[in-house]
């Protein structure tokens, strides 16, 4: 049975309804407000254990220090910074669920990414279903690519950037008959296929494109398939494998009989030192050379004393730890770009993304504290960034600078192949 | 061609023979205590890491290949006592327990020797052609002394009364138990022999692979491939598989794709369980 209304219980009922709106109210102003004006969340997708945790160690501490000094400058827009970081346990499942808890839990508004190219390309669908702009900190192109969206960016180099950079001097330099040996998955493969694009396309040949599953412990099987009139091998292999590779190839004498190049990820976050020699003669792609004077300047050096390392091997200050320097710079470069595209677009809240994603698009960032790699542009058609490169050959164990390709050359060699500006927000 | 099928037939046979000394500790693990040891890999990485430490404080490789195996013997005997024990009457929930095992070492070895994989020279350094390729002295000594061990487990395991005890707990633990023979030491002293072959295993390959603290886990699916082609808790017979397996992989990544190679590895272990439920080696079985 229905109970009586009475003048009393009415009363009742609209003043707690009354209370309870106005609360509701003042709840959901008191956010408003605090999204405007209270701190930006940047959230970090960082592979702190794992395959890939030697490098996340490093760009943890990067991003740290990034906001740091962000924070000691004022914040972003006279707001405070807070970086929430999520462990992807470089691994893309893992990595998923982690990306939707900063965003969705931790109100990261943007996100400073994973350097794992299958975390990084399960997180990119995501952040995008989620409006969130992501910065992919690994090397495979499809992130700024064909899987590339609005919201995906880079300030670094892929796959594609390095083989256009690198390729043209190399196949002139080192020899027109190259071989590839290639760990088996997402990075490998598209450095395999950038890679031969771009030595035919400076006029030399790939005689074998030899895949190797990434359980390997004996290269035997491997190297045995290498060509003899190899005259340039092109090892794509990061991590331990880069190491079993390195040692086993020089055991077998691979390194007096052709020369060898490879990309700065074959070589992070490990001092050629550490591996007795097993480097030694190799040439590697770098991006931000690991050697202080290659770019010596007060941002470089001022760099390198915020994250702790020395100016030589870039090994942490009291430990033994190696920074991978050539993708490292990126967590904290991201963060000050962030910031310099927030500050140009008058960003606020949430519903201000489109005018972060139009500053980023095109954005010119300038040698300084906050981007000590150097200059460099984040194209606005594909989102690549686009800077200054370098060759370097392992020398008495010390990577030494030979060539100097700087972002001009790059951009005039890499032709735009996508264009996700034009893609909706 | 030829050339390079004997290459890497000789190289199969070599790998083979090492991995034969770790899919050996976790089939004597596995035969005598029904535990499906999910963190073997695991205690082969140890093995190469330990062996990196004895490198770093000693500057000489040879003494690891005493002192790994005892520090793997002793970490094998606590784990057996601490962990595996407490849940021996309950088998099925030993693979969630060597799993936790399998990621807290691999966490502790993470912190303290560190995520970046290293490289140790091997204690003989040169090459020999061989069919067309300079070819790893240290290979041939790698081989040489996996087969000594593999010999010396064996007289062990037939020769001493330890060993006789071991096979006898496996056979029929209850009569044996009923005869005097002491099952709990058995089983400890079981789980750190297992442990004991792995680190041994890592101490020969540590200069041929890495210094890695996940260098165990891609290791482990191919062991379990030799304890099941080879039949479960068939000693001779895991290590005839481990062999066998290792040889055909390098046989066909001759011709094939080193996939293919193990494809043809996984093709084989199915048959074997669908055609050869007990193993393809159950005569060597005692």
């Amino acid at each position: 049975m229905a109970k009586k209304q009475t003048r009393r219980s009415f009363l009742k009922t609209a003043l707690a309804g009354g209370v309870a709106a106005g609360t509701a109210n003042l709840t959901l102003m008191r956010d408003l407000y605090a999204q405007a004006s209270g701190p930006i969340v940047i959230g970090h997708h960082c592979d702190l254990t794992g395959v890939i945790s030697s490098w996340g160690y490093w760009h943890d501490k990067a991003a740290k220090a990034a906001v740091e000094i962000i924070n000691q400058g004022g914040g972003i827009a006279g707001r405070r910074v807070e970086l929430a970081t999520e462990d992807t346990e470089s691994n893309p499942a893992s990595g998923a669920r982690k990306l939707r808890n900063l965003i969705e839990r931790s109100n990261a508004e943007f996100v400073v990414g994973s350097v794992h190219s299958g975390v990084m390309l399960s997180a990119i669908p995501i952040a995008s279903e989620l409006k969130t702009i992501y910065f992919s900190t690994g090397e495979a192109t499809e992130a700024t690519g064909a899987k590339g969206t609005r919201y995906s960016f880079r300030t670094g180099t892929d796959t594609y950037s390095i083989a256009a950079a690198s390729m043209p001097w190399c196949v002139e330099n080192f020899g027109k008959v190259w071989s590839i040996i290639y760990a088996d998955y997402a990075w490998g493969q598209s450095t395999n296929q950038e890679s031969k694009h771009f030595i035919e396309k400076a006029g030399g040949k790939t005689l074998a494109s030899i895949p190797v599953p990434l359980d390997t412990k004996d290269f035997v099987p491997y190297l045995a398939q290498i060509p003899p009139e190899t005259e340039v091998l092109l090892p794509a292999f990061i991590g331990s494998l880069s190491v079993a590779f390195y040692t086993q190839a020089k055991t077998m004498g691979l390194d007096k009989k052709m020369k060898m190049f490879s990309s700065s990820a074959s070589i992070e976050s490990i001092a050629p030192d550490d591996i007795q020699g097993a480097a030694e003669g190799v040439y590697f792609f770098e991006n931000f050379p690991r050697m202080l004077k290659a770019k010596d300047d007060e941002y470089h050096r001022e760099f390198i004393k915020r994250v702790g390392i020395d100016d030589v091997h870039a090994r942490e200050v009291g430990s033994q730890r190696v920074m991978d320097k050539s993708h490292g710079w990126q967590a904290w470069e991201d963060i000050f770009a962030i910031k310099q595209a927030i500050e140009a677009s008058g960003y606020k809240t949430r519903k201000d993304v489109e005018g972060v994603i139009k500053a980023l698009e095109g954005m010119e960032m300038k040698n300084s504290i906050g981007h000590p790699q150097g200059d460099k542009l984040i194209r606005k058609e594909d989102h690549c960034g686009i800077i200054d490169c370098y060759i370097s050959r392992v020398e008495g164990g010390k990577l030494e600078v030979k060539k100097r390709i700087p972002k001009e050359e790059l951009a005039k060699n890499m032709p735009l192949r996508h264009n996700l500006s034009q893609l909706p927000v | 061609m030829m050339d390079t099928i004997l290459l890497l037939a000789l190289n199969g046979l070599i790998w083979g023979l090492i991995i034969a000394l770790i899919a050996l500790g976790l089939s004597i693990i596995f035969g005598l205590l029904d535990i499906i040891n999910v963190a073997h890999g695991d205690f082969f990485m140890v093995g190469t890491v330990l062996t990196w430490y004895v490198l770093q404080e000693t500057g000489l490789f040879w003494p690891a290949f005493i002192l790994v195996p005892v520090i793997g013997f002793v970490l094998g005997a606590l784990i057996q006592r601490s962990i595996i024990q407490p849940i021996r009457n309950a088998a099925a929930l030993s693979i969630v327990a060597t799993f936790g095992l399998s990621l807290i070492l691999q966490e502790l070895v993470r912190m303290i020797f560190g995520a970046t994989p290293r490289r140790i020279l091997p204690p003989i350094q040169g090459t020999i052609p061989i069919f067309g390729i300079e070819y790893e002295i240290y290979r041939i000594l790698a081989a040489a002394l996996s087969v000594a061990a593999l010999i010396a487990f064996f007289l062990f395991l037939q020769y001493t009364k330890i060993g006789t005890w071991m096979r006898a707990v496996r056979h029929d633990r209850e009569t044996a138990i009923a005869m005097g023979i002491p099952a709990q030491r058995i089983f400890i002293l079981t789980f750190g022999i297992g442990f004991a072959l792995a680190a041994f295993g890592g101490v020969v390959a540590a200069p041929i692979t890495t210094v890695d603290f996940r260098g165990g886990v891609d290791l482990l699916p191919f062991c379990f491939m030799a304890v099941i082609i080879g039949g479960l808790g068939n000693l001779p017979g895991t290590a005839a598989a481990a062999i066998l397996l290792a040889l055909l992989e390098g046989v066909i990544q001759s011709f094939a794709d080193p996939t293919v190679a193990r494809i043809s590895s996984l093709v084989l272990m199915s048959a074997v369980l669908m055609l050869r439920p007990q193993g393809l080696f159950r005569g060597l079985a005692k």
